[in-house]
Parts: structure tokens; sequence; C-alpha cells
């Protein structure tokens, strides 16, 4: 990254005897569009704050567009945030909510309605709502009124602390594809925060992946999906299958065997091998819509599974089968596509297969 | 809240509301009434006498005695009202953001000053005022001259027990808006480049409002008809409506003239009330416009 606006290393941050953040380490270069995901009390909001200037980090360095932040107050630094709940003023209009930031800096009253009206226009919000306060709206209103405001005065840095949480999938949607839209045409950099991966792989160009205060694994969403770091960052991705192994180094890449498949030792190469492998808990990550049911004679090379249908769901596009294989805790899931010719019943025994080579070998 | 439109042909809706307006109307409308209806008697030889007559009212409205006394009333709950908003705000302010740790113990002692019982505590303050009093004495002790205040039985005296004793009212309603307050709003001003000052005026001011007007609305009611704090520390020397009311009942026996002494102080009070409230409904506080 040539010049990073925001550098932050080795950020430590403690309330009272709690440690919320253990030295997290993140850059963003400007322009960028980086998602923060993880659990809920991973973090993510008080990382979001300590950029802000709203709570001051316990350890380690922050820069922002190559100024060190120690001391600054929220005021002067060049980032906005949307929060959570969107923090509107209850009192204000939304014209004054929108202008407040331009009023303290005291830009003159044509120049701010002018600068108002190209927001609402951005925004998608009609000029008669101007007078109105945030009560008045719907949420998906409040929402663009909130961005709206964090926006007028230009920042390097916005800031999204779940935006989208609280407004129902089908407005979530568009707004999500509005932001997108935005973050191209404003050039802005965005740091968003959702426990949502699939909102992140969505939008962000970088993904910071948190768990319990660390920094679990950084990189771009094709990264996120098809090299997750470990079983943390591959189970919050979505449905997956994990198929304890045990591993070996084999030349270039890794030997891999697993007790319940008869086939044996299976070399998997190098780049299907997540780069922070460790001994303990090595394991296949195999997705759902690699594994089909095995008729007749496996192929060469393929691991088949016995074991018996639990229970199957029709999503349109595809059926989920949930397998229940023996020696395995939780269900095998295959992902079929169609739902027209349904090949197993429940209850029915069935073998399934996969493709080893093609699994992604990680640990815990 | 939305109120919703009820109808009077619900009867659960009558049902729910009959018990609250029997007592409103049994213990509010109908002594009013009953007082309206007095003024319009006379009195002979200190008794009733069963007329309808405006000759009361003459009186009322020809002597500027009494009009001087409502005008003083007046006055002093405005100051009171004034003066306890000014001492209310900053301890519920202090209380709802700095002082969190021991909020607890201090709720407890306002609790406490607010039970103990007001005539107590009114005499209490004549230890204090009175020329050789706690007051002067400390100042004396200070390196000030002897006896340089002289508080006890002047006006002053009555101001200082009725904003002594009215103060708690402001303070818990404007701590429980201060509470109330969203601290994100709060972090949103500084985040848009908003001084802490500022955000006091922006943001933590205006939506206090709701606290500040009931707190005064409650001062001012009170301290219209403030009865003990006149009596113990103004001493009788400048009297408000309470004690010309009282006269008028016990020492003349003059009913009638009580009774419209009565009606024209809640009249004041009332439209002064809904003067208030029209200036202050312009425009909303609470982020609703009014219908
Ligand atoms: N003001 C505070 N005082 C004490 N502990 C706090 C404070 N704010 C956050 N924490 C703690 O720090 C940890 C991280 O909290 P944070 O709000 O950053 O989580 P988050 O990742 O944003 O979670 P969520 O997805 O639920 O919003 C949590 O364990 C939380 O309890
Ligand atoms: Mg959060």
């Amino acid at each position: 990254m040539a010049s990073p606006i925001i550098d932050a290393s080795g950020i430590v941050k403690d309330y009272g005897t709690a440690r919320a953040l253990h030295g997290v380490s993140l850059q963003i270069g400007t322009g960028e569009f980086v998602a923060l995901v993880g659990p809920s009390g991973c973090g993510k909001t008080t990382l979001l704050k300590i950029l802000a200037g709203f709570e001051e980090p316990t350890g380690g360095h922050l820069q922002i567009q190559g100024r060190d932040m120690r001391g600054v107050p929220a005021a002067s630094r060049p980032t906005r945030m949307v929060f959570q709940k969107l923090a509107l003023f209850p009192h204000k209009t939304v014209a004054e909510n929108i202008g407040f930031p331009l009023k303290l800096q005291k830009v003159g009253k044509t120049e701010a309605n002018g600068r108002i009206r190209a927001m609402l226009d951005l925004m998608h919000l009609k000029p008669d709502y101007l007078e109105r306060y945030p009560a008045q709206l719907s949420g998906g209103e409040q929402q663009r009124v909130a961005l709206a405001r964090a926006l007028v005065s230009q920042p390097g840095v916005l800031l999204l602390d779940e935006p989208m949480s609280a407004l129902d999938a089908k407005l979530k949607k568009s707004l999500q594809a509005e932001l997108k839209k935005l973050h191209r045409e404003l050039g802005t950099s965005f740091v968003l925060v959702t426990h949502d991966l699939e909102e992140a792989m969505m939008l962000a160009d970088r993904i910071c992946v948190m768990r319990s205060g660390h920094v679990v694994q950084v990189g771009t969403p094709a990264d996120i999906y098809y090299r997750p770091a470990n079983m943390f960052v591959a189970g919050f991705i979505g449905e997956t299958n994990f198929l304890p192994v045990t591993a070996s180094a084999a030349g270039d890449g890794m030997a891999v065997v697993s007790p319940l498949v008869a086939v044996g030792k299976t070399t998997i190469a190098s780049e299907h091998v997540s780069p922070s492998l460790s001994a303990k808990g090595t394991a296949l990550l195999v997705r759902p819509e690699t594994i089909r049911f095995v008729k007749g004679d496996a192929a060469p090379g393929e691991w088949v599974l016995d074991g018996h249908v639990e229970e199957y769901f029709i999503k349109g596009a595809s059926t989920q089968y949930r397998v229940r294989v023996h020696g395995l805790d939780n269900a095998v899931i295959l992902d079929l596509p169609g739902s027209i010719v349904l090949p197993a019943a429940v209850g029915e025994a069935v073998r399934i297969g996969f493709d080893p080579t093609q699994a992604f070998l990680l640990s815990e | 809240m939305r109120i919703e439109r009820k109808s009077w042909n619900d009867p659960v809706f009558v049902a729910t509301v009959a018990p609250l307006a029997l007592v409103m109307v049994a213990f509010f409308l109908v002594p009013l009434l009953m007082t309206a209806v007095l003024t319009f008697q006379t009195t002979q030889y200190y008794r009733l006498v069963w007329t309808w007559d405006l000759k009361i009212w003459t009186e009322v409205f020809s002597k500027p005695h009494y009009w001087t006394i409502m005008m003083r009333t007046v006055a002093m709950a405005l100051i009171c009202v004034v003066l306890t908003v000014l001492i209310a705000f900053p301890a519920a302010y202090a209380l709802a953001t700095r002082l969190k740790t021991f909020k607890t113990q201090i709720q407890i002692l306002i609790i406490f000053a607010f039970l103990t019982d007001a005539v107590l505590k009114t005499f209490g303050w004549i230890l204090i005022l009175d020329k050789n009093g706690v007051a002067n004495w400390l100042l004396m002790h200070l390196g000030f001259p002897p006896e340089m205040l002289n508080l006890l039985f002047t006006p002053t005296g009555t101001m200082i027990g009725m904003v002594y004793n009215l103060v708690a009212y402001p303070m818990f309603t404007i701590y429980l808006s201060l509470v109330r307050i969203d601290r994100d709003l709060m972090l949103a001003a500084y985040d848009a480049g908003a001084s802490r000052i500022r955000t006091f005026f922006e943001v933590t001011l205006p939506l206090s409002r709701p606290g500040l007007y009931s707190g005064a609305v409650l001062v001012f009611v009170l301290s219209l008809g403030a009865f003990l704090e006149p009596k113990v520390l103004g001493g009788g020397t400048s009297p408000l409506a309470s004690e010309l009311i009282r006269q008028s009942f016990e020492t003349r026996v003059n009913w009638p003239l009580g009774a419209a002494l009565t009606m024209v102080l809640i009249t004041i009070g009332a439209l002064m009330l809904a003067a208030c409230a029209a200036f202050v409904l312009r425009r909303p506080s609470t982020g609703r416009r009014p219908a």
C-alpha cells in the first residue's frame, strides 16, 4: 500500500481490568473500503471509536493521514462516523441535521444550503424532507440522512458502525448497493463494521476478521473465502464442513489422511493449504457444493463416506442435504443444484464423495 | 407516545377512564365550583348571607392593595423559578454526568432532604438568617463587619426559604431528562466538529427542555401558594397571596372575599401557564411537531 490513510499498529485498549483489544494492527489505503467483521463483543466498535477519537487507546500507535493522533479530539480528525443507532438529533430538522457540521465550520448560508441539497440528491431524498424531523422519517430514510450528515463535510474517512443492522432484509440489500456505488463515486475511504461476513464480502475491498480483541485475518474477499486462515474464519463465512484429518509435510504440499476414509494418504498442493497452519486440530474444509452423492463406483482418488440422510431443505435453485456420517460430530452438508428431482429420501443410506485435492487444509 | 382517538361509545374506554374522571370531578372540579359560587355571596356580622351579588368582586377590583400583593406573589414565584432552575440544572448535570459513581448516595441524600418536614427546615433557616445567627457569625469570623446581613423577616429571607424548599423538584425532573439523552448524540456532535460547550448548547440543553419546563411549572405553581416561608422567614412584613387569603378566611371571617382572591390567584396562574405553554409549543422540543 503506497500511503495508508490510516495506520494503526499494536493498538491495545483496556476497560478497567478487561482488555478489549490485544494489539490490533491495520492499514487502510486512501479510497479503500475495509470491513471489520467478527462476532459480538470482539472489539469492532471499540476499534472504530479509537479511530474516531472517542476513546484513547491504552497502547499502540495511530496515524491518520500521516499525523499522530495521540490527544487529537474527534472534532479535529478527518474521520466522520455513522452510528449504530444513527444518533440523529431528534430536535433538529433534516436540514439542520445534515447542515450541522457545516454550521460548525461556519460555512456561509447559501453554500451550506447548496451542499445540503447536493447531499439530498446523492442520497435520493426528496427536498420536502428537509423541514421534517427524524422521527417523521422511515428507518431507511433516517439511514440516508445519517450518511448525508457524515459525508457533507467531505471527510477523508467514513466510519460506519453496523449502520444497516436494524433494517429489514430487502431495504438492507438496496442500501448496500447504494453504499457501494457511493464509495465508488466519492473516493472516500470507508471503514464498515458488520457482523455479517456476506455483507462484508459484497462491499469491501479488504476484510479484517476479528475475534476477541485480535485480528485473525486481513485479506481480500477472495482471500477470506478461498484461503481462510483457520476454521474460525471459514466457519464465519457460512455453513460449511470440516473433516478432521492428520497432516504431515510431503514435498511441496501436505499429505493428509482420515481414519474415516479407506483411500489412504492424499497429497494436497501448497496453494490449498492455509499459510498459518498449525499442528493442532487440522481439518479439511470441504464446501457443501463440492460434495456429491456417489451412486456406483467412486472416481479415482475420491474420498467416500457412508451415512444416512438426516434432513433436506429445498432452497429453490438448490437443495441442501444433511447427511449423518458415523464418526463425525456434525452432519455433513451438501448443496446440490436444482430441486425438482430429489436424489435421496430422509433416512436413506447414502454414500457421499468429494475430491480431497480441491479441498482446503487448515487448522483450528 | 401516541394518543389514540377514543370514542365515548367504547364501554371499555369509559370504564377505564371513569374512576379517574370521578376523582377529578369530586376532589377538584366540585370544590372549584363551590369556591366560584361562594364569591357571589356576602357576609353580615361574620355570617354568610346567601344572595347573588357582585359586591365582593367590586371590592376586589377597586382595592389596589390586593393587586399589589397578587403581583408581588407572581414576581416572587417567577424569581423563585429562575433561581431554582439556575441552581438545579448544574446540580442535575453533575449528578447525571460527573458524579455517576456516587449517584445512589447523592440521590438518597436528596430524597432525605426532600422528605424532611418543610416546617422543620424552614425554622432551621431562622438559626442561620437571624441577626445573631450562623450566617452573620461566619461572616464576622471571616473578617466582615458584624451583623452585615439582615435577611430574616425580609422578602429575601422568604425567597431563600422558597428556593431551598423547592429546588429538589426541578433537580429531579432535569436529572430524569438528562439521563435519558443518548450519549451517542453527544459523540455525534463532537464527531461533527463541535466543542464541549457547543455540544452542550446544541444538544444537551435543548434535549433537557422537557425536564426544565416541568420543573419550572412545578416550582411556579408551588411558589404561588407559598405560605410557610413568607410567614416564618418573611415575618409578615410583605405578605404574599396565601397569607392574604388566610386572613380573609380566618381573621376577617369574610369567606366570599377569600374565595374571590383564591379565584384571582388561580386565574393568574392558569393564564401565565397557558401563555408559557403557547410559547414553548411554538417549536417542538421532542422531535415531533405539535399536531
Ligand atoms: N465502555 C466500556 N466499558 C467496559 N467494557 C466495554 C466498554 N465498551 C466495550 N466494552 C467491552 O469491550 C469488548 C468489545 O466491545 P465492542 O463494543 O467493541 O464489541 P463489538 O465487536 O462492537 O460487538 P457488537 O457486535 O456486539 O457491537 C466487549 O467485551 C465489551 O464488553
Ligand atoms: Mg458494536
